[in-house]
């Protein structure tokens, strides 16, 4: 750029000095170089995305025309692989390394189709499960194409059945990949291990130090922590259509529908379904099928056929037994059928038993138990058995439906693994959706009662009012277990008065101002609190005695996970207008507490600055209003629990000790608490206010007993 | 000449504008972002003949796998499946029987066999037993067992060393359970050994330290870190740290305060405990601190890691990655250091502050096993108050409990049912069956009739069904927990009890937001004698009070399947004994479980004057003072429990409106105001 500005400022120089039969010559000149220029823009330009176009191409090639690649007959043979391997010991963990989104990054080799010396092919090159895994696994997050950046590898050779490929070249052709050293940082996916007549429950091909995801481990040969137990997927699963069916009771008590069982549990089922009689159904493959009916769809008993895998969804119990292998596809369809898997194989690993309850969703038998499994079934009660029916089908949609779903929840547990501290928790993996929906986890669960020795910090918000402030300050100060107080100066026009003006108390007062006059203010979690209780009290809450105060505080200990405040209010429902309406008349309910003046843990006013849902701190600061609606919202919704109102009614000075230029309690005040409370609500998505009747008294209030023995005598008194 | 010399001249100025634009050029072509390409098919190619793809398994193949016959037993390699014979555990369930000790018992020997013989599955008959116990020797008997009489190739024995074993093992272990403190990963076998925790020496047996967490968040400028030590001391490291904390790698810059000298308890947020080793004993330090133990690589199992979920409240981590961990911890977020620091306390409480509890624990564990599909659900193990005060045969369904309405979003059912003591009577309580019969809530009313008599036959007419029980005359009996109660709520009355219907309705109306608690009217507060060195307690009308009596009281049911199922028996023997008791035990009992104090309502003071003159000592005498051998009492149960689990209260609830200035016309509980 810079040179053809330098050209264009010194030809004009040139040109005029020329004489005229120079100029053709200097025309003819610029038009070379004029097509030089162009001639390498596109030189320069077009090679690339001829280039890309030419990848692209690629990309949307044949899987016959992949690179060939010859063992030779001595390449080397990785190592068996090690029992004893685990996470700290096995896995390199430096190449995860530190990573904001706590993600682990995964790389895919290319894909290569293998023969040995004599041109014969090691496997087929790959199956259509593995390449959709493959696929899932490059459009999830966890994909890099930077070989030098990734921390775990997933060889695009198809091991997912061992019956499929040849044990020893399989192996040396894992050796040969470029980053295998020793199998580390390896994933690889096996769903049918082993083989006739021993029929091994871990893949045979040696793997050395490579993680393992299998399907039909047993306590023998997985490695807790560090292989993976994955399920064998079921085609089934994309080729039928079975709509779901809900829990409830069903025809028939317990199925048996596996085809190829050994005679001894063929026996077994057979007497249990002579003793059950209808309750009981073994169903076995069928002999005489007409000619194109898929034998894989059809059951039979006697005579009877039966759809697979419709009837499943007519029993409550589905058998899974071992065959010569520990994993089934069977156990994807029953759970998919909504029906409870029984499980008869001793030693074996269930699908992502590292994370999934199994028991919320299985039974499992002892195989020498087999005999009694009616008996054990049936003391199991009935709202159980729905129970885990849903459980079971929860299951399937999240964890066994597809192969993408077995690939990315075999990632998210190797995930978890290596970023232990963002793991998924216990209810993400089990719970299903309409738990997660309904259910509260309380931030503040202990049950304890926090020392009284440790005080509360008075937070006052104020604007200009100093008079009234320098009240409440000593008033407040005289509470017995103030232990600090906070002044939040909210007008930035004008300068908190001097120290010498501020009243003497006997603890410490420190002013904060604050860069914009906004009501969120109050509920900013500023370093200076430094007890959990906090104290929020307006400017012109004079009216507030000692007694009262001290009470306040200790009934917040009695219940450090609420909002225990003064004033209190109702949310009510108002049918005609079908919405939400405010109410502060004199009521026999409460459901918010004014934060005028009220005690919460401190806990909260990190939750209300960080982590308000939606937009409502902004709309609060708009509004200048409702902050103390917006967090009795936040405060119920977090916690499950109701506000308590502390002491009688009392005629406060301001009847809604929210706004801070002293807005009266006028009729459009009252439609905007309306409209917040509708705005809030549909924010949450839910109305989480609890309403409650009572109200916390100190023991002996009103009690004919002598006041002076009283510990808060001074309560209620106007 | 001149024109030659301007024609190279120009031809040198076009050769080095060739050059530049060459050289420019793909310059400008970094500079310019490729843009991204249509179906950006990076990575993962899709494949023109993907359609074409053979299954992983032939169809078919998945179906038929061929049969092989059921696998024989490995030895050595155990499971619950093969190796525990369930079937003697079919009529009642887990009996447990330990071995006696052959010569001197060592102290911590005592306390796990106190520990056993106190547990609800104990059973002095190894015929009878389904779970037999051997206690592996410990370091003060210096002779190792022989073979035990039952043995049998060790099946259905569970091996038990609190410390590890100090001489080999004479016998091959066969098919027995191993139960043992900090096993290795490499030989522990989940779901059959079972991981104990490593205890100190001096580990009470029964109630145990509580927790040292006084306030739900960290302090303020409390220390981030504090690192194990050799001989069970914390190296306190501070909110700034470098990685040096690891590896011993700055030993010389460590200044002599910041160590703490012998077993004080780590005060910080998160504790770094090594993985290797015997520091294993940090680990229960940390806990009981509320210091979140953030564990290196761990070799061993933590403890009974078949129930605990440890994400909930360690953190397990990669002692290669130092820096990492430490920004991981210093970036963790406020919500989840809440959470942890929580859950450490709740497990050291529930699992691991006594012998006592580690025991049972363990047994709790076969139990499950047992059970199978009745055992604990992972949530019971998981939240407050915990397995063990969590029985799985009141029902299966969490939301019938009353601790896990929250989690479950469930409510308790909107209904009471009352429980009327009588003992000795001879009229009906028409007045107080009519009162509590008005309430809209009251679904039932069973009377217990614990008398000599014969119940009468003259009982009012009530809105709602009235049933006569037939009680086994102890005082007791009435918290059984009778199949006949059928709502989550009982109303506990003696007969003798005089209430309003407003009184009842506002009680459980109150009684529904606090499911898990007792809600009384009547109230007597504990105190500590220092003139006698003990407990004593009043019902004299005080600033606060700790227990409300059963008298009146609502609570809830499964708190009868407590009482009578896991409360030791020696507790309810005494109970029986001296009637007082009765309600100081259930009050202890419901206080050890939710560790908070009753609810007190109020109640009319007319009722007072109206009651006629106490019967019976202890019984409807609410207000005497309680008599000395009522005193005892508390001390015996205080002993029983192992601590004082009773927790003072200073407030009543309310009506909202109660005795305010407005119309009475106003207030739905107007009775409540009568003078």
């Amino acid at each position: 750029m810079c040179a053809s500005v330098k050209y264009n400022i010194r030809g004009p120089a040139l040109i005029p000095r020329m004489k005229t039969k120079h100029r053709i010559y200097y025309i003819t000149l610029f038009s070379i170089v004029l097509l030089g220029l162009i001639a390498t823009g596109m030189f320069q330009f077009w090679p690339h995305s001829i280039e890309s176009s030419s990848d692209w191409s690629v990309q949307k090639r044949s899987i016959r025309d992949v690179p060939v690649v010859r063992l030779p007959a001595d390449s080397p043979v990785p190592e068996r692989g090690d029992l004893s391997c685990r996470m700290h010991t096995c896995f390199d963990v430096y190449r995860c390394g530190f990573n904001p989104k706590n993600k682990i990054k995964v790389y895919i080799y290319s894909l290569k189709k293998y023969v040995d010396d004599a041109g014969v092919p090691v496997s087929s090159t790959i199956s259509q499960e593995y390449n959709e895994l493959l696929t899932a696994v490059a459009d999830s997050d966890y994909y890099t194409e930077d070989i030098a950046r990734a921390c775990l590898f997933i060889p695009s050779i198809d091991l997912l059945n061992q019956n499929a490929l040849r044990v020893k070249e399989t192996a040396q052709a894992l050796a040969q990949l470029s980053r295998w050293d020793r199998g580390t940082n390896h994933l690889l996916f096996n769903m049918l291990p082993g083989g006739p007549p021993d029929y091994n429950t871990a893949l045979d091909v040696p793997r050395d130090r490579a993680l393992l995801a299998g399907g039909g481990f047993s306590t023998w040969t997985y490695r807790q922590g560090y292989d993976v137990s994955i399920p064998v997927y079921s085609p089934l699963s994309a080729e039928v259509d079975l709509p779901e069916k809900g829990p409830g009771p069903r025809r028939y008590f317990l199925l048996s529908s596996q085809m190829a069982l050994h005679p001894e549990y063929r026996e077994e089922l057979a007497a249990l379904q002579a003793r059950h009689g209808e309750a009981v159904l073994v169903l076995d493959k069928c002999t005489n099928l007409s000619e194109g009916i898929p034998a894989a769809r059809k059951r039979c008993h006697k005579h009877q056929v039966f759809d697979y895998p419709q009837v499943l969804q007519e029993a409550t119990f589905c058998v899974v037994l071992r065959g010569a292998r520990l994993g089934q596809a069977v156990l994807s369809d029953v759970l998919r059928a909504g029906c409870i898997p029984v499980i008869i194989a001793d030693s074996y690993i269930l699908p992502f038993s590292e994370v999934l309850d199994w028991k919320r969703a299985s039974v499992a038998v002892p195989e020498e138990k087999m005999s009694d499994v009616h008996g054990i079934l049936q003391s199991i009660p009935q709202r159980q058995i729905e129970e885990m029916q849903r459980q079971a089908r929860w299951f399937w949609e999240a964890y066994f439906q597809s192969i993408k779903a077995i690939a990315l929840a075999t990632l998210q547990i190797i995930n978890d693994r290596i970023y232990p501290y963002a793991a998924i928790s216990y209810e993400d993996w089990n719970d299903p959706p309409s738990v997660k929906w309904g259910s509260v986890s309380n931030p503040l669960f202990l049950p304890l009662i926090p020392p009284q020795s440790q005080g509360f910090t008075a937070i006052v918000l104020t604007y200009d009012r100093v008079e009234s402030l320098f009240r409440v300050i000593t008033e407040v100060s005289k509470v017995p277990s103030l232990s600090k107080l906070l002044v939040v100066w909210n007008n930035q026009n004008k300068n908190p008065p001097e120290d010498s003006l501020w009243p003497k108390i006997r603890v410490p007062l420190k002013v904060v101002r604050t860069a914009e006059n906004k009501l969120s203010n109050r509920f900013f979690p500023y370093d200076e609190i430094e007890t959990e209780a906090v104290l929020a009290i307006d400017d012109d809450i004079i009216m507030l005695t000692s007694d009262e105060l001290q009470f306040g505080y200790e009934v917040w200990r009695e219940f450090p996970d609420r909002l225990v405040g003064y004033p209190g209010r109702l949310h009510l429902w108002d049918h005609e207008m079908s919405k939400w309406k405010y109410e502060s008349e004199w009521t026999n309910e409460v459901s918010m507490v004014l934060t005028g003046a009220a005690f919460y843990h401190k806990y909260f006013n990190y939750l209300y600055t960080y982590k308000m849902p939606g937009d409502i701190k902004n709309w609060v600061d708009a509004h200048m209003n409702c902050e103390d609606i917006a967090m009795n919202f936040l405060v119920a919704n977090v916690t499950g629990k109701a506000v308590i109102k502390v002491t009688p009614r009392k005629k406060f000075k301001c009847p809604e000790c929210t706004a801070i230029d002293g807005l009266s309690l006028d009729q459009t005040h009252m439609v905007e608490r309306s409209e917040c409370i509708n705005k809030f609500a549909s924010v949450f998505g839910t109305m989480p206010l609890k309403v409650v009747e009572h109200r916390a008294d100190p023991v002996l209030y009103k009690d004919d007993f002598p006041e002076k023995l009283k510990s808060f005598p001074n309560i209620g008194s106007l | 000449m001149q024109s030659w010399r301007r024609k190279s001249l120009w031809l040198a100025l076009l050769a080095s504008w060739l050059l530049v634009l060459l050289g420019l050029f793909p310059l400008l072509r970094l500079a310019v972002p490729t843009s991204p390409r249509a179906g950006a098919p990076q990575g993962w190619p899709r494949w023109l003949d993907a359609e074409l793809l053979q299954s992983f398994a032939k169809p078919g193949e998945l179906l038929e796998d061929g049969p092989r016959p059921p696998q024989a037993l490995r030895g050595g390699s155990c499971n619950w499946g093969a190796c525990f014979d369930t079937s003697k555990c079919r009529g009642g369930g887990l009996k447990v029987f330990v071995y006696p000790a052959a010569g001197p018992v060592s102290e911590t020997r005592r306390k796990i066999l106190a520990s056993v013989e106190g547990s609800r599955y104990h059973t002095l008959s190894a015929a009878e037993a389904c779970l037999l116990l051997l206690l592996s020797p410990d370091t003060s008997t210096g002779e190792c067992d022989p073979v035990p009489p039952q043995w049998d190739g060790g099946r259905n024995h569970l091996v038990l060393s609190l410390h590890p074993a100090p001489c080999p093992r004479t016998f091959q272990l066969g098919q027995a359970m191993v139960a043992e403190a900090s096993p290795t990963v490499d030989t522990f076998r989940p779901g059959f050994d079972v991981a104990l925790p490593l205890l100190p020496e001096a580990h009470p047996l029964r109630g145990g330290v509580p927790g040292q967490l006084r306030q739900h968040s960290p302090r303020p400028g409390v220390a981030l870190l504090a690192l194990a030590e050799d001989g069970g001391r914390w190296h306190v490291a501070g909110t700034d740290f470098s990685a040096c904390p690891w590896d011993g790698r700055c030993e010389q810059d460590r200044g002599p305060k910041q160590t703490h000298p012998g077993a004080t308890l780590p005060n910080a947020t998160f504790c770094l405990i090594p993985g290797r080793g015997p520091d294993v004993l940090h680990f229960l330090q940390a806990l009981q601190a509320g210091c979140i133990p953030v564990l290196l690589s761990p070799r061993w199992e933590l403890p009974f890691s078949e129930v605990i979920d440890w994400t909930k409240a360690a953190i397990v981590a990669d002692e290669r990655l130092p820096l990492q961990v430490l920004t991981a911890l210093q970036e963790m977020p406020l919500t989840r250091v809440l959470a942890l620091r929580q859950q450490t306390q709740f497990l050291w409480d529930a699992y691991f502050s006594s012998v006592e509890k580690v025991i049972h624990t363990t047994l709790e564990i076969i139990q499950d096993r047992i059970f199978g599909p009745s055992a604990h659900p992972s949530l019971l193990w998981n939240s407050p108050p915990g397995a063990i005060l969590a029985l799985p045969t009141f029902s299966p369904s969490p939301s019938d409990f009353p601790f896990y309405h929250l989690q479950q979003g469930s409510r308790p059912l909107g209904r009471f049912s009352a429980l009327i003591w009588a003992g000795a009577l001879g009229q009906p309580p028409l007045k107080l069956i009519q009162a509590v019969a008005g309430s809209e809530h009251c679904a039932q009313i069973l009377v217990l009739w614990s008398s000599e008599k014969p119940p009468p036959t003259g009982w009012p007419k009530t809105a709602v069904p009235l049933t006569v029980i037939d009680g086994h005359r102890k005082v007791s009996d009435r918290f059984f927990p009778y199949s006949a109660i059928s709502t989550d709520a009982i109303l506990s009355l003696d007969a003798h009890s005089s209430l309003s219907t407003s009184e009842v309705d506002f009680a459980f109306v109150v009684w529904q937001s606090f499911p898990e608690r007792m809600v009384g009217f009547l109230t007597w507060s504990h105190f500590w004698d220092e003139a006698r060195g003990g407990w004593g307690y009043t019902a004299k009308r005080t600033n606060e009070f700790s227990m409300v009596l059963t008298s009146a009281a609502f609570y809830h049911r499964y708190y009868h399947t407590l009482f009578t199922h896991a409360l030791p028996k020696a507790l309810r023997t005494l109970a029986d004994e001296a009637p007082t008791c009765v309600d100081v035990l259930m009050n202890f009992l419901v206080a050890s479980v939710t560790k908070l104090p009753p609810i007190k309502v109020p109640y009319g003071m007319w009722h007072q004057e109206a009651r006629p003159p106490p019967l019976e000592p202890g019984g409807p005498g609410l207000r005497q003072e309680p008599q000395p051998a009522a005193q005892n009492c508390i001390n015996q149960m205080a002993a029983g429990f192992g601590h004082m689990p009773l927790v003072s209260s200073r407030l009543r609830l309310d009506p909202v409106l109660f005795k305010d200035p407005v119309s009475v016309l106003r207030k739905k509980y107007r009775s409540l105001e009568k003078p």
